[in-house]
């Protein structure tokens, strides 16, 4: 599974990567997080309103920080199709 | 040695000053609440409506307008603005309404109005806001005559991004009430009625502020709301007391008098240095009141009005770390325009400003 973060780089982008590797770590699941900060990477992929979580290349949450709730349930979702 | 001693306690002492002047008299009143309707908009008002505006099909109208004004909604935190303009630029409406967002987002933070009104007076908050959105749209539809045919060859599918909110079930009119109430706070506590009267309306206020999150709301929105508020509390406050700190002890060494024959008149050449140093200068989120207030000395009559107005208007949008930024978006032949098309805009609406009062 591949977590993908976008923002550049403030407290909320920071929150959720943070809470994205915890959600991670207490399912035990196998994922790749990454963080992407820079701006050409979310413009190709059309990020608009960060920060913005994506899960296995489909955008999943923007403009916001889900929940680490949130984000598992999401995680299970992924983890289904 | 009593000299360098005396000279090092009246700075810091002129610093304490500062922070007392604009902050402790505030804090209260005008920040706490402030900072609460900030969180609450980033936290509760739901952004995909916004959002559906900055599409290529929107009528140009609708996407100018929305462009102009959505920055309250979508900019509480500032670092989405540069990704925001990036995607309508790229695969939005195109440059015009983009430009309108650069310019205007910044510039009218709910966060930023209500502390200008508060400290620099209600006048200067209303003509911020009002210019904001004037002059953005003008940017918006000069910078797309200047260079929107070359766009409309380049523009890639539009792919609109949702936000993924889950959706709430719940009256229409509880989210517009809610906001009504928080404003009202913020209006009751910063107004000039005997405190006793002043705590009476508050405390009702937020009574009825209590009764519909405990019936309209659910936990996890509640507790979304505090963590924005103090995620935004905890990003900008701290600054704001330092940096207002250092703007005291700043003025101790370089008095505004000295800015008088700069910037104390509504003159073509003070409002136009006034837009040039907003247009260059980073200054933190707030930071622009007490630098106006203290620094060039409005609130002691030395800056005037017009290149009050035109630093507020120019600084937000642009400083030089954030051009770099923008050439890397769409170059910099467009940058470049933006830039100038800002300070022009700020001038002019400064020029206006002083004109009218004078």
């Amino acid at each position: 599974m591949k977590i993908e973060i976008m923002g550049t780089g403030c407290a909320k982008c920071k929150k959720l990567f943070q809470q994205a590797t915890e959600a991670v770590k207490e399912m035990g699941i196998e994922a790749e997080l990454i963080k992407v900060e820079d701006l050409q990477a979310m413009m190709d992929l059309g990020v608009m309103i960060t920060p913005a979580l994506y899960i296995n290349g489909e955008a999943v949450s923007a403009g916001r920080v889900p929940g680490k709730e949130e984000i598992k349930r999401m995680l299970t979702e992924a983890g289904k199709q | 040695m009593i000299q360098t001693s005396n000279i090092l306690f009246d700075s810091l002492n002129s610093g304490l000053m500062a922070v007392l002047d604009y902050l402790a008299q505030h804090v209260v009143t005008c920040l706490i609440p402030a900072f609460f309707i900030a969180g609450a908009i980033a936290a509760l008002v739901k952004k995909d409506a916004i959002l559906k505006y900055f599409g290529p099909q929107v009528r140009k109208f609708k996407s100018y307008s929305v462009a102009s004004v959505s920055g309250t909604i979508l900019a509480v935190c500032s670092c989405t603005i540069l990704p925001l303009f990036a995607g309508i630029y790229k695969k939005g409406s195109g440059i015009g309404p983009a430009t309108t967002f650069l310019f205007a987002g910044p510039a009218i933070n709910v966060l930023a109005i209500i502390y200008t009104a508060q400290v620099l007076g209600m006048d200067l908050g209303i003509a911020r806001a009002f210019f904001a959105i004037a002059m953005s749209i003008l940017i918006g539809l000069i910078m797309a005559y200047l260079f929107g045919k070359e766009q409309a060859a380049n523009q890639p599918p539009f792919k609109t991004m949702p936000t993924f909110e889950e959706e709430v079930e719940r009256p229409r009119w509880v989210i517009p009430v809610f906001f009504v109430l928080l404003v009202g706070i913020l209006i009751f506590g910063a107004s000039q009625l005997d405190w006793a009267t002043k705590l009476a309306i508050v405390y009702l206020l937020t009574m009825a502020v209590a009764v519909l999150l405990i019936y309209y709301f659910k936990k996890e929105e509640v507790t979304e709301w505090g963590i924005e508020t103090w995620d935004l509390t905890k990003k900008i406050f701290p600054i704001l007391v330092i940096g207002t700190f250092f703007v005291g002890v700043f003025a101790f060494f370089v008095p505004p008098e000295t800015f008088r024959p700069f910037l104390g008149d509504n003159g073509l050449g003070a409002n136009l240095l006034a837009s040039i140093l907003g247009a260059v200068l980073y200054m933190p989120t707030l930071l622009e009141v007490p630098i106006i207030g203290t620094t060039f000395g409005y609130t002691t009559g030395v800056m005037a009005s017009g290149p009050a107005l035109a630093l507020l208007l120019s600084g937000p949008t642009t400083s030089l770390p954030s051009i770099v930024v923008l050439t890397r978006i769409m170059g910099w032949k467009k940058t470049l325009t933006y830039w100038g098309l800002s300070v022009t805009m700020a001038t002019l609406a400064g020029l206006s400003y002083g004109y009218v009062i004078g």
